[in-house]
């Protein structure tokens, strides 16, 4: 297996709405300046993959194509990939695979999303759970909420987690994105503000989700051979790791302590690729799907950053703080920073890629040589990728 | 609503120099029920709950499968019990569906007896302080004229 370097990153700022910009637009800005970071041009493109999540979104079945063409890409291959939440991920996985493989030398990804097309938020969220199962499950037009709320509850009552500690993710995340200009949505915020926003679905206040954001992100893989064309010294990626869950989320074959068991598994096969044997020393800095603040305290665990029930624990002592021992969603995260559904997953390996890089700006970590990213979507994180990047 | 004006037909709006353009994406279905059909007649007609069972390992899938993903074979009907225990439950504040939903409403993991899933099923418990993993419940039926087949058609509430 060959192996693979984000050689450039780039991404539009992130927003509730991007009102002057169609999504051809905001993908071209993404790749635009990841050509630009990478010192490529669109010739030096062999291949693409998209992210795009719904297609209720774009209002289009098969809006990769469009934007491909737009790109001055046709004529060499491209494909979409969707699986919800970790469809991001999913695509940066796919174009490993073609460089790996050697298939390719040099492939783009490229996650776009415009939700805010969709006239208003009952539309967006019945577009989100046409992903039910039809013959059952999509009867009760649930909302994605309810399908994180079950784990995080258990959590709660099993380990002690409290909604204090939900709203302390909250106040992290949206802090840290007050040191990312591309971010959506920099607060200061304390505990008591978080406590006070209406509750969803308890215990998920509004605060506690994540944003619905309009934005881009894309990177430029390349071969360890072909990787020397470019500008940007490489950040390779040592180790990635997928996995799958029932799509139904009350089907779920002995999880063990696990709440989140695709998450689990592709960490697992993750560090096992990329040689990392104790993730609590040698993961630096991490962007994960903080889809809702209670979620990304289970991640801590799935991630092996602390032990099972420690989550709350690792939160409050500080270790997923700026300045703490494993930085957590230094971006904002998904509360914070953006979630451009499909954008999301290659925004994350681009978070990480500048981290490792060194010039993540104001919400650089110091020292991070490693660093990963992970993104999960369907219902209660049935798809999960988590990536490895190094220096 | 009928008189509702088709997006498609309205002319654009103008908002903050963009040209805001009304759309709408409508799909009507009529979906075969296929091998699983049996599961919604039965729902419907006689407030039956039907699962599947695995004549090879002997897994019983409810909601129903018509083949074991272990085994690869064909499973067989089997009437359900109307009975089984909250695996997890949660309380909806504020309904994003389009159904709009009364709220607040309780949904929940169900494991009906012998089943080897759990469900996501509706309840309806009278005092919602009862509601714990493990509570045993039983499924109610709405009245036949209000039943459509569809999985919305039962509930559970503790049992009695
Ligand atoms: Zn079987």
């Amino acid at each position: 297996m060959n192996r693979v370097a984000v050689v450039g990153a780039g991404n539009t700022a992130f927003k509730a709405r991007h009102m002057d910009k169609t999504f051809p637009r905001l993908a071209y800005e993404a790749v635009r300046d990841c050509l630009e970071d990478a010192g490529a041009s669109p010739g030096d493109v062999e291949s693409a993959v998209y992210g795009i999540y719904n297609d209720f979104f774009e209002h289009c079945a098969m809006p990769d194509h469009h934007v491909h063409y737009l790109l001055g890409l046709a004529r060499r291959p491209a494909v979409r990939v969707t699986t919800g939440g970790a469809t991001g991920g999913y695509a940066v996985r796919a174009a490993f695979a073609e460089v790996a493989s050697g298939l390719h030398d040099v492939v783009l990804v490229v996650g776009v999303e415009k939700v805010a097309d969709v006239s208003n938020v009952f539309e967006m969220v019945k577009s989100i759970t046409f992903a039910a199962d039809p013959f059952f499950e999509a009867h009760y037009h649930g909302s994605p909420a309810g399908s994180y709320g079950g784990a995080i509850l258990w959590h709660m009552e099993n380990y002690g987690t409290t909604e204090e500690d939900m709203a302390r993710v909250v106040v992290k995340n949206k802090g840290n994105a007050r040191n990312n200009p591309d971010a959506q949505s920099p607060m200061e915020l304390t505990v008591e503000d978080v406590l006070a926003s209406p509750t969803v679905i308890y215990p998920l206040k509004i605060l506690d989700h994540c944003l619905n954001s309009e934005g881009a992100a894309a990177i430029l893989l390349a071969g360890e051979e072909a990787a020397g064309r470019f500008a940007r010294d490489p950040v390779w990626i040592t180790g990635i790791g997928a996995s799958t869950e029932s799509g139904r989320q009350a089907e779920r074959d002995d999880p063990g302590s696990s709440l989140f068991p695709a998450v689990r598994r592709s960490a697992v096969a993750a560090y096992a690729m990329a040689g990392i044997e104790d993730p609590r020393s040698a993961v630096k800095v991490a962007e994960v799907y903080d889809a809702f603040s209670g979620v990304e305290i289970c991640l801590y665990e799935e991630f092996g950053l602390c032990g099972w029930g420690e989550g709350a624990r690792f939160l409050r002592e500080g270790s997923a703080s700026m300045g703490g021992s494993n930085p957590v969603n230094p971006s904002g995260g998904l509360i914070g920073g953006e979630h451009a559904i499909g954008a999301t997953g290659v925004y994350q390996v681009a978070e990480v890629a500048r981290q490792v890089r060194g010039v993540a700006g104001a919400r650089q970590v110091p020292g991070a040589d490693i660093g990963i990213a992970q993104s999960m979507g369907g219902a209660r994180g049935a798809y999960s990728v988590t990536v490895v990047l190094e220096g | 609503m009928p008189d509702e004006i088709d997006p498609r037909l309205e002319p654009i709006r103008e908002k903050e120099g963009a040209a805001l353009m009304p759309d709408r994406w409508k799909v009507d279905y009529l979906a075969s029920m296929g091998e699983l059909s049996r599961f919604y007649i039965e729902l419907k007609e006689n407030a039956r709950l039907m699962g599947t069972r695995c004549p090879a390992c002997g897994s019983v899938y409810f909601w129903p499968r018509s083949w074991c993903h272990d085994c690869y074979v064909d499973c067989e009907w089997v009437e359900m019990p109307p009975r089984g225990t909250i695996t997890i439950f949660g309380r909806v504040d504020i309904s994003l569906s389009e159904m709009r939903t009364e709220v607040p409403f309780y949904q929940g993991g169900v494991l009906l007896e012998g089943a080897r899933y759990p469900v996501i099923a509706i309840l309806k418990p009278a005092d919602p302080a009862v509601l714990r993993a493990g509570l045993p419940v039983q499924a109610e039926f709405l009245p036949p004229e209000e039943r459509t087949g569809r999985t919305r058609d039962f509930y559970f509430v503790p049992e009695e």
